[in-house]
């Protein structure tokens, strides 16, 4: 017998997500990043049909504008059988001139007028930085995020060098776009790859824009290959430094975004290396409003945006929390500086019923810890408490959730 | 840690659910999906194991199938979305129900999430059995907003609860899907027959009936009505009802090759017979049974014998013994495609035996059933819509297709529904 495909009828309640955040009514905190899923109006289209509450299109330019692709562009970081780990792309701003977009947002905004619709840009000269703001403006952007850290190719003045590495060509830039903007918020999407963080997060807090999206991809050489020595992509026998995205990319962009919060008042977006509901916890906790997505869509499909609002809404209930607001900076208290962190005395300790005799944390201890493991016949590890001095190696290379924890001995 | 991830008993926990999930290569449009009668979104719920989100996946397979624990517990996986896995190709098919039962577990240890409201139509449709076709069309039927009867006579559950042994199916996985069911429509305790029918029809807008088989199929051979010859149906039911239910004898023979005889011979090895033989006319090979059902069987220590035929149950005043004779498998395909099993002359035997379990199909069992049209197998004949020769009553479930599966009934009452909802909806 086959049986007829049908659409299933919700049996839960949806929890309402929405807040506002920039003034932007938000829908829920998840939207795509300036990327190929947000380079064609169809593709839009089908991501808000599903449930993303915005999108920041890809990043255009004045129509003068040259944008020189090569192929292929993406190559990936996979480790230890997981794919995409890491995703490298060599791609540049979106071959869509001002014109296009300009349309784009104008059909989204009339389609989907709850939906918040973020147009990117890059120029050079300031009067192009100020007419794209001035058309996509008009056209019904609800926010202008202006690409200063395009790792790939610049227009700036100064070529190789992002508009975000430098604290006054930050700053300049950063009030021109703003000087255009007459009603909406501009956000400066920065790099990590600078020295001080804080420096730039306050140059673009000076030029008078109102957020930041932190952060840009990571500078990566994705890979070379060990019989030609040709690093990934390869382009024709040769290749270039990648940006990197995707959940390797994580831990950099919540320190990068960490930093921001804790020493400037500015809103912030977040974005890199997010991929679950939980990961967009973690970046709202450190301070970002609102999270964006990309790899994670590029390899799933706008469909991850069902687990996203479900995890979310679970995990709301879970803390009793009204709204995903109250998550925004939850965590920055509790990252102190390293000489404010209290010195306890911290030994391992195993749980024997759960060791299922691996002896990984006695090989990692006895070759990258101090030697406080012992092997036994039974294959059960003995914790020597007067070696120990309470790393926490043993604990992460265990397989066994729970099986090993640190205890506070004084 | 997640939400909700506290290790429930007797499955997978957290961390295999995690590790297996982590396998699951969340094909699209996957055909996982497409082989679960009842539509899981596979990919989804195991995506939601991989981020902690446990709640939402097991909601994701309840929102599919309303029978959850149940078949989280017994479906036989490698007949449906495991058998078509993509990973199957790679190395070794995702263990799909493994997770699913995985899902479903916590939410039974947590309780249910709470549903949200439907919408509420003043139009009765009547749901005749509390099987798993019958709950699945009420629960449907629920969901479009419309007030549903549920009529039985015993409690609800049907096969799953009346027959199926319980070292297979324990009671509190039954009784979590029927716990949170029974707030969705309501239950009238009463069986039904012709008259009962016409007045069911007239105070309601539709009738959707699943009262199942129920009748055992008989050998037609001599000595069949000897004390000590049971029908496998009242044998499961007997020992289901009870411990004094039915007592089981040292040597045990148990006719037919299918799940169910399985079923009957690992009970009786269970409750203690010396020696359980499972006569079956063709070879293993032939036998459409699950391998769960098929392993546990053997696991217990039955013995099945192949290319076996009875030919007479043999005794006095009870029974003693099966006369058997040899078999080989023609040429000749029967309708089912398999080879004809022919008798070979004089390869008799004996079997001793006393207690003989007659396991060799079913068939309807309502006579209140009889103005209805049939088809082969005296099953109910029913359009694409289910709907069958009476206007407006509706069937699922076994009574329209012969032993199925408990999954396939609760698609049958779900598909139904939905069929049910179209012919109200174009009045």
């Amino acid at each position: 017998m086959e049986y007829r495909k049908f659409r299933e009828i919700e049996i839960y309640p949806t929890r309402d997500l929405s807040y506002e955040f920039l003034g932007i009514h938000f829908e829920n905190p998840f939207v795509l990043a300036a990327a190929p899923s947000t380079d064609n109006l169809e593709m839009v289209r089908r991501a808000f049909q599903m449930g993303w509450a915005g999108a920041v299109m890809k990043t255009t330019s004045v129509q003068e504008t040259h944008v020189d692709l090569c192929y292929p562009m993406l190559s990936t970081f996979d480790f230890e059988g997981r794919k995409l780990f890491g995703m490298g792309n060599i791609d540049l701003i979106s071959k869509h001139h001002v014109d296009e977009v300009e349309y784009n947002v104008r059909m989204l905004k009339k389609e989907f007028p709850e939906k918040m619709v973020a147009a990117s840009i890059m120029a050079g000269r300031k009067e192009d930085w100020q007419s794209l703001v001035e058309r996509l403006e008009n056209a019904g952007a609800d926010l202008i995020e202006c690409s200063f850290s395009c790792p790939q190719g610049n227009i700036g003045e100064d070529p190789g060098k992002m508009l975000a590495q430098s604290p006054s060509a930050t700053e300049l830039t950063g009030r021109w776009v703003k000087e255009a903007a007459r009603r909406i918020p501009v956000s400066v999407k920065i790099t990590p790859h600078v020295t001080d963080i804080v420096q730039i997060a306050r140059a673009v807090k000076r030029s008078g824009c109102d957020a930041l999206t932190a952060s840009n991809s990571v500078q990566a050489l994705m890979g070379i290959d060990i019989r030609t020595f040709t690093p990934h992509p390869r382009v024709g026998g040769k290749s270039t430094y990648s940006g990197m995205t995707g959940p390797a990319i994580k831990p950099i962009t919540l320190r990068t975004i960490a930093e921001i919060a804790r020493n400037v008042d500015i809103p912030i977006l977040g974005t890199g290396g997010a991929s679950t509901w939980s990961d967009a916890i973690e970046f709202m906790a450190v301070g970002a409003g609102v999270v964006q997505f990309c790899t994670v869509v590029m390899h799933y499909g706008f469909r991850v945006i069902d687990d996203l609002k479900n995890g979310m809404s679970h995990y709301l209930d879970e803390m009793q929390f009204s709204s995903p607001r109250e998550i925004i900076g939850k965590a920055l208290p509790n990252i102190a500086p390293h000489d404010d962190l209290p010195r306890r005395k911290i030994r391992s300790h195993i749980d024997e019923k759960l060791c299922i005799g691996c002896d990984l944390c006695y090989v990692a201890c006895r070759d990258g810890g101090h030697m406080a493991i012992d092997q036994r016949p039974n294959r059960i590890p003995h914790f020597d408490r007067e070696r120990c001095v309470g790393c926490g190696l043993c604990q992460h290379v265990c397989p066994v959730d729970g099986c090993i924890d640190m205890q506070v001995v004084a | 840690m997640g939400i909700g991830n506290r290790d429930p008993p007797s499955c997978m926990n957290f961390q295999q659910a995690k590790i297996e999930a982590e396998r699951c290569l969340q094909c699209f449009d996957a055909p996982c999906t497409a082989a679960c009668p009842t539509h899981i979104d596979v990919p989804k719920f195991i995506s939601m194991i991989r981020t902690n989100n446990i709640i939402g996946a097991a909601e994701v397979v309840k929102t599919s199938n309303a029978l959850a624990n149940t078949c989280g517990k017994i479906c036989p996986e490698e007949v449906f979305c495991q058998s078509v896995c993509t990973r199957g190709k790679q190395d070794s098919p995702i263990q799909i129900r493994e997770m699913h039962l995985f899902a479903t577990q916590h939410e039974r240890e947590r309780g249910f999430s709470a549903t949200r409201e439907f919408p509420k139509s003043n139009e009765r449709i009547a749901v005749v059995g509390a099987g798993p076709a019958g709950l699945g069309c009420a629960f449907e039927l629920a969901k479009l907003g419309y007030h549903v009867d549920v009529y039985d006579s015993r409690k609800p559950g049907g096969v799953p609860r009346n027959s199926i042994p319980s070292f297979r199916l324990a009671a509190r996985e039954l009784e979590a899907d029927t716990r949170f069911l029974g707030r969705f429509f309501r239950l009238k305790k009463q069986s039904v027959d012709s008259d009962g029918l016409e007045r069911i029809r007239k105070s309601h807008e539709a009738t959707f009936l699943a009262v199942g088989l129920g009748r055992d199929r008989t050998l037609g051979l001599s000595g069949e009505k000897l004390k000590g010859v049971v029908p496998v149906l009242k044998f499961l039911e007997r020992v289901k009802a009870g411990p004094s239910g039915m007592k089981v004898g040292k040597k045990v023979v148990v006719v037919g090759g299918g799940n169910v005889s399985l079923d009957a011979a690992a009970t009786a090895k269970r409750l203690g017979a010396e020696s359980v033989v499972v006569i079956y006319r063709r070879s293993e090979k032939e036998m459409r049974v699950w391998k769960g059902e098929l392993d546990e069987a053997r696991k217990q220590g039955v013995e099945i014998r192949f290319l076996t035929n009875p030919v007479s149950i043999m005794g006095k005043d009870k029974v003693a013994g099966v006369r058997c004779r040899r078999t080989r498998l023609s040429r000749q395909k029967d309708r089912s495609g398999r080879p004809l099993p022919v008798e070979i002359k004089g390869s008799d035997f004996v079997i001793e035996a006393d207690l003989v379990v007659v396991a060799v199909g079913q068939t309807i069992d309502a006579r209140w059933l009889d103005g209805f049209d049939r088809k082969e197998g005296g099953y109910i004949r029913v359009g694409e819509d289910f709907q069958t020769s009476v206007p407006g009553v509706f069937a699922g479930g076994d009574m329209i297709a012969g032993e199925g599966t408990i999954v396939q009934s609760v698609a049958h009452g779900k598909h139904a529904a939905r069929a049910i909802h179209e012919f109200l909806s174009a009045k």
